[in-house]
């Protein structure tokens, strides 16, 4: 903060221009002094920048980027006065409901709405032939209907709906429908859906892998291979994870309204509106300008509100029948059977490492269970492999993944996309080689990092690291080395890292080509205040006020002088949501381009009333001014109005696209990202170990997001991506009973931590100033959700000696464990279980001195603006000037599998053992 | 969520609502009585034998109160955790249930009578029709139990009161009155085993207080109850121990009981007769946590599977038996 508050203005000199009263715009009268703290040091403030300069330094006017800013719509929800989902009334409305199967699989012979629609007061009625156009988040996967065309796939999947006068008739009305069905044998274990089926869940048409459920298969296989047979320790296990639900507070709710134009207004609680608005158009047949999606405020979403949904489509079509706005709200369990949540998967994973403790490859196996639709897995299927290649240096990659359909609820994105059942597995693995070798995990981790301005095994581009300094902190600030397997039985301390995409490299749509991913326009009258329109959805993590920083960063103005207009597709530019991390860096850089223009306009009107060269102006406090003479200067009213003359409003548009990036291969551009976050966790646990319960105690969580522009919602995302992760890890599951229904879709059923079960969490925020981020800024939102599960289940090794693989750790499933590993160990009573202890081996002092060595060379790495390039496998003295494949015959890029693989396939892998039908004809 | 609709009755005497009930029921009419409503409104909104009247007892002044030997089935459960005379393993055990808020609503008369739980019931309409309903709420199909197949006799649905075993080993009785008049009986013999029964009450009748013997002031106890989070959980299994001292300190009998294993809780004399009464009775609680696992009889209804249950019900006992000897030794030298 400012250190001294009462400067008012600055020094007016005799002779220089008039200077109006100090300040202009704002709800402070009084222009405020500027921070140097918030000023980097490279233009002259005070600002440490231990990682260098960064682009967008000029622009700092040290106003907000940096300082702890409250939510800009958090007083809005605080005082009740946010408009939610199901907030929104329209005159006329009607209630819709929907009608879900009690089906498992089944064909739907005939739905009879007769005694329905004679109900009084039922306005409105349909079913899935009004709208047989299919739509998917995915381009490359729609498979869902508004309502069932032939089948219904899952209890609760949707067969008709109503519409009346009330929420009492209308679920009357819905109970008194009739359908028809002819039973199909359902599965529900995902192994099942690996085998040839007689009614596979969905139909792909030549596409279809066999006749079976295999919705997506992926195989990799990339660096050295023989690499993996040497190794010294090596950790192999099966891993099971539950699906789980994402829990946000809001159900979902919408609200269509067709205007008197024939125009749609669907008002959705949506993360990502624009393919909403696209389904739309798709399902009802209209054009997209026909369409305005506005997108009332988020009750929470953690990628569960991020597909189209039918329920949306449903709504839209009743008021298309009916000529009235139809609103339709659920109830708890209707969110879990949309679900959308993390796939329960099993997961096989190897990871081994050589004699110098190098990690000389990893090998993962993933089935996951996608249940009744597509939705995100096709990505989720890539998510589960590309995204554990970093943060360590690794010397051949290897990975099969197979996505199945079942019938049970869709699984889809979830905060951590595909990325946090795998990650768990190798962390618990990395602890597991640590514990082989006699070194200290931390050790072992520190010297296998990847520099900055890397590229990763499958080749993504790593710009700013700061995982060595995540880890230096937690292991400082934990007390860790007084900790590690020094603690009594029962009592332990672990540690897990996560790695994370900030934005995907490609969108989903990816028509017209060069379409920006991010769009801002500003607009700014003669009243000074800046309205940004954004299409960004803000769903709680704040990112209207992301963009409001931004903006006023760069024109050196307060927040209360930006309002954001975010909601509406017909005044907003298109943004392509809010999923995959991507707002804050896509959007905020946007957002600065925007501003920048604005800020030029700005100074050609001061320059032309000081006559002060363009090159000497700067931005203070709503004060454009002479930065070799600060007296001289005018306030942003008065060269607001200049630069106003005979065009009136300001006006600019900023934009954002990802630059080119990565490998050829199939399957390349999943996981790339213009940047990436990397987080570490310690976790200390108290377990109790004879009732398999884990108390969390304490959690020390660092996370690389950049450069933290808010600092209060980055510590805020940290915590909540803390409780989330929690959950996976010691409670939440959806939990299916032995006829395949979902037994808990109800929040006493669903055990959401609460705030017995939540940890004192200590957020340490490091910033590796990324060199494309908005002024360095990556992400926060979903990566700091990664290393709370190792960390945990690390910390349970150190407590008691048991080494999981099952998730969520249940105190019943924790139970199993320690029983299994007593009867191991020959231990009667689990009070006498023995905890580990470690006696650190010679390698350890050969990873300690690598560490040092290594971290001198990533900071000379990142303080040059022109570092010699670094790919993954120089570690383990491959050539270095250029991607290894293109020097090193023994170096391997394969994205199909070979008939060496196909003769002993693992899990997941055995999906490649179909053959797709196309190429079934074409073999006879 | 809809609450299907009923007519409320809202008498302000005990007089009067008996009075109601006797007269719904010769007319006829099914009723429900409804206290605090956290059991039932949650119930009803399911679809769970939803009934046309609902007759409210939170008026009746008669039934609250909170006395050492007395407390009225109106008395709010948060009440008696904050309550400077109730019997502390009384508080303890109310401590344990669901939530603040949710004890701000609840009463003792609703937790003793408390319906039984399961995961095939507990569902939504639509939910259970998936599964062709269950024998405790069949809808008219004569369904069987899902828990216990090929069988409509039995109802297995689980107990998951924590008052009962904490006022079982006081040795607590409970009143019951009914326009036929009133009638009392040790809190043991108030449950029925049957997960639709649950317990004697008449078509009309309803519990109007406990009473808590004198001597419980000697009584020194612990309640032990095992969940998966430390707020909201049902029971997934406690137990209660007490140990009733005479002048000189010495034990002069034991109680345990337990609850949430069953379809009823269920209080265990025979397990606590083979203690024996000398100063060292603690060293036995490894035994008796052995024999109180052969005694319960779990099923697959809840979120804990029966193994772990049963399992958990020796380290129960065991921790209830430690726990009030640690207390009893610290009463003792302070």
């Amino acid at each position: 903060m400012s250190k001294d508050k009462e400067i008012v203005g600055y020094r007016q000199q005799p002779g220089k221009l008039d200077f109006t009263r100090p300040g202009s715009g704002g709800s402070s009268p009084l222009s405020e002094d500027r921070d140097p703290e918030m000023i980097p040091a490279s233009q002259g403030g005070e600002l440490e920048q231990p990682w260098g300069a960064h682009r967008h330094d000029n622009l700092v006017t040290g106003r907000v980027i940096g300082k702890r800013t409250p939510l800009i719509d958090g007083k809005w929800k605080v005082t009740g006065q946010a408009i939610y989902g199901d907030d929104v009334r329209l005159p006329g409305e009607i209630i819709g409901r929907l009608v879900r199967t009690d089906r498992h699989y089944a064909k739907v012979l005939s739905i009879d709405m007769t005694e329905a629609e004679s109900i009084p007061g039922v306005i409105a009625t349909a079913t899935g032939v009004d709208a047989p156009s299919a739509f998917g988040v995915l381009p490359v996967t729609k498979d869902e209907h508004a309502m069932a065309l032939e089948k219904v796939r899952h209890i609760g999947d949707i067969v008709a709906c109503v519409a009346a006068v009330d929420e009492e008739t209308a679920r009357l009305a819905a109970s008194k429908v009739q359908v028809e069905y002819e039973g199909l044998e359902p599965i529900f274990d995902m192994r099942d859906g690996l085998k040839n089926s007689t009614d596979p869940i969905h139909d792909r048409g030549k596409y279809h892998i066999g006749e079976s459920n295999v919705q997506k298969r992926v195989f990799q296989r990339f660096g050295r291979i023989s690499d993996l047979e040497k190794s010294m320790a090596s950790y192999d296990d099966d891993w099971t994870f539950k699906g789980v639900n994402h829990g946000f507070t809001e159900p979902h709710a919408v609200v269509a309204h067709w205007d008197p134009r024939g125009r749609l207004t669907l008002y959705t609680p949506q993360q990502v509106p624009h393919y909403v608005h696209r389904a739309l158009a798709d399902v009802l047949e209209i054009p997209m300008h026909q369409i305005n999606v506005h997108r009332t405020y988020v009750g929470g979403g953690f990628g569960g509100k991020s597909d189209p949904f039918p329920h949306e489509m449903c709504a839209a079509i009743l008021a298309r029948k009916s000529g009235r706005p139809v609103r339709i709200t659920f109830d708890r369990e209707e969110v879990f059977w949309t679900n959308r949540g993390r796939h329960p998967s099993r997961i096989s994973m190897s990871i081994h490492a050589d004699d110098k403790g190098r990690l000389s490859g990893i090998e993962t196996d993933a089935l996951i269970d996608g249940g009744g639709f597509a939705s995100f897995g096709h990505v989720t299927t890539y998510y589960n492999g590309v995204l554990h290649t970093a943060p360590y240096e690794i010397g051949a990659f290897h990975y099969t993944g197979a996505r199945v359909w079942t019938n049970k609820p869709a699984s889809g994105a979830m905060r951590g996309h595909g990325a946090v059942n795998s990650r768990c597995a190798v962390e618990v693995g990395i602890d597991h080689i640590s514990e082989e070798m006699d070194v200290d995990p931390i050790d072992l981790r520190l010297a296998n990092l990847l520099p900055p301005n890397s590229a990763t095994i499958t080749g993504f581009r790593i710009t700013s690291i700061g995982m060595r300094e995540c880890l230096e902190k937690v292991r400082r600030q934990s007390g860790w080395d007084e900790k590690f397997r020094k603690m009594p039985l029962g009592k332990g301390i672990g540690v897990g890292c996560g790695f994370f995409i900030s934005g995907s490299g490609l969108p989903i749509h990816w028509d017209p080509n060069k379409f920006p991913h991010a769009t801002v326009h500003l607009k700014i009258d003669m009243d000074g205040g800046v309205t940004v329109h954004t299409g960004a959805a803000d769903i709680g993590q704040g990112s209207d006020t992301v963009v409001g920083q931004a903006v006023a960063e760069v024109l050196g103005l307060p927040m209360d002088m930006i309002r954001i207009r975010s909601k509406e597709s017909d005044t907003s530019p298109v943004d392509l949501g809010s999923y995959s991390s991507r707002v804050t860096f896509m959007n905020a850089n946007a957002a600065v381009s925007a501003a920048m223009e604005i800020r030029s306009n700005l100074i050609d009107a001061a320059s032309e009333l000081t006559g002060v060269e363009r090159a000497d102006l700067v931005l203070g406090d709503r004060r454009i001014f002479n930065k070799k003479d600060p007296g001289v200067g005018v306030s942003y009213l008065e060269a607001l109005h200049k630069a106003q003359e005979d065009k009136g409003a300001l006006i600019a548009s900023g934009s954002y696209r990802t630059p080119p990036m990565g490998k050829m291969h199939k399957g390349a551009a999943a996981g790339l990202a213009p940047a990436y976050s990397f987080s570490a966790y310690v976790a200390e646990v108290d377990v109790d170990v004879e009732t398999g319960k884990i108390k969390v105690e304490k959690v020390w969580a660092a996370h690389d997001c950049g450069k933290a522009l808010n600092p209060l919602s980055v510590e805020g995302q940290i915590i909540g991506s803390c409780h989330m992760g929690l959950g996976q890890v010691i409670s939440e599951e959806m939990k299916y009973g032995r006829t395949g229904n979902l037994l808990n879709p109800d929040l006493l059923g669903y055990k959401i931590p609460t705030v017995h079960e939540m940890p004192e969490v200590v957020p340490i925020i490091v910033e590796s100033n990324d060199p494309e981020g908005p002024f360095g800024a990556k992400e926060a939102g979903e990566g700091p959700l990664l290393p709370i599960l190792p960390a945990v289940c690390n910390a349970v090794y150190d407590a008691i000696g048991v080494r999981v693989n099952e998730l969520p750790l249940t105190p019943d499933r924790l139970h199993r464990a320690i029983e299994r590993t007593c009867k191991h160990k020959g231990v009667k009573d689990p009070r006498d279980l023995p905890n580990p202890s470690l006696q650190k081996g010679a390698l350890s002092d050969v990873l300690i001195a690598r560490a040092e060595v290594h971290s001198e060379r990533d900071k000379q790495r990142r303080l040059n603006p022109n570092p010699e390039a670094y790919f993954n496998g120089q570690l383990f003295n491959h050539l270095t000037t250029g991607p290894p494949e293109e020097h090193d015959p023994e170096w391997t890029i394969q994205v199909l599998p070979d008939e060496e693989y196909l003769n002993n396939p693992k899990l997941a892998g055995s999906a490649w053992l179909h053959k797709e039908r196309r190429h079934m004809e074409e073999s006879g | 969520m809809k609450t299907p609709a009923f007519e409320l009755h809202i008498p302000t005497t005990l007089k009067e609502a008996l009075g109601i009930a006797r007269e719904l029921h010769e007319r006829g009419h099914d009723f429900d009585w409804i206290s605090g409503g956290t059991d039932l409104i949650p119930n009803y909104k399911w679809g769970i034998n939803p009934r046309p009247h609902v007759i409210s007892i939170s008026g009746v002044d008669e039934l609250k109160g909170i006395s050492p030997t007395r407390i009225g089935a109106m008395a709010r459960l948060q009440d008696i955790v904050e309550s400077p005379v109730a019997h502390p393993l009384i508080v303890e055990a109310a401590g344990t249930i669901a939530s603040i808020m949710i004890r701000r609503s609840g009463t003792l008369g609703g937790n003793l009578c408390l319906d039984t739980r399961c995961f095939w019931l507990n569902q939504s309409e639509t939910w259970r029709k998936s599964i062709d309903y269950c024998h405790k709420c069949d809808a008219g199909t004569g369904a069987d139990c899902r828990v216990i197949p090929n069988q409509n006799e039995l109802c297995v649905a689980t107990y998951q009161g924590d008052l009962a075993p904490a006022l079982m080993c006081l040795d607590a009785s409970v009143h019951l009155a009914s326009h036929r008049g009133t009638r009392s009986m040790p809190l043991e013999d108030f449950f029925q085993e049957d997960g639709i029964t649950r317990n004697v009450l008449q078509q009309g009748e309803i519990v109007t207080h406990v009473e808590i013997p004198k001597g419980s002031t000697s009584v020194v106890g612990s309640y032990q109850k095992l969940r998966h989070r430390e707020a909201w959980d049902f029971p997934e299994g406690g137990v209660a121990f007490s140990v009733s001292l005479s002048d000189d300190g010495t034990p002069v009998s034991f109680n345990m009981a337990s609850t949430g294993f069953e379809s009823i809780p269920r209080k265990h004399h025979d397990l606590v007769e083979t203690i024996s009464k000398g100063p060292d009775w603690a060293v036995e609680a490894e035994r008796l946590g052995v024999e109180l696992k052969r005694a319960v009889r779990p099923v697959l209804n809840t979120w804990f599977p029966p193994a772990y249950r049963k399992k958990m019900a020796s380290v129960l006992a065991r921790r209830a038996m430690e726990e009030a000897s640690k207390r009893l030794t610290s009463a003792w030298q302070s």
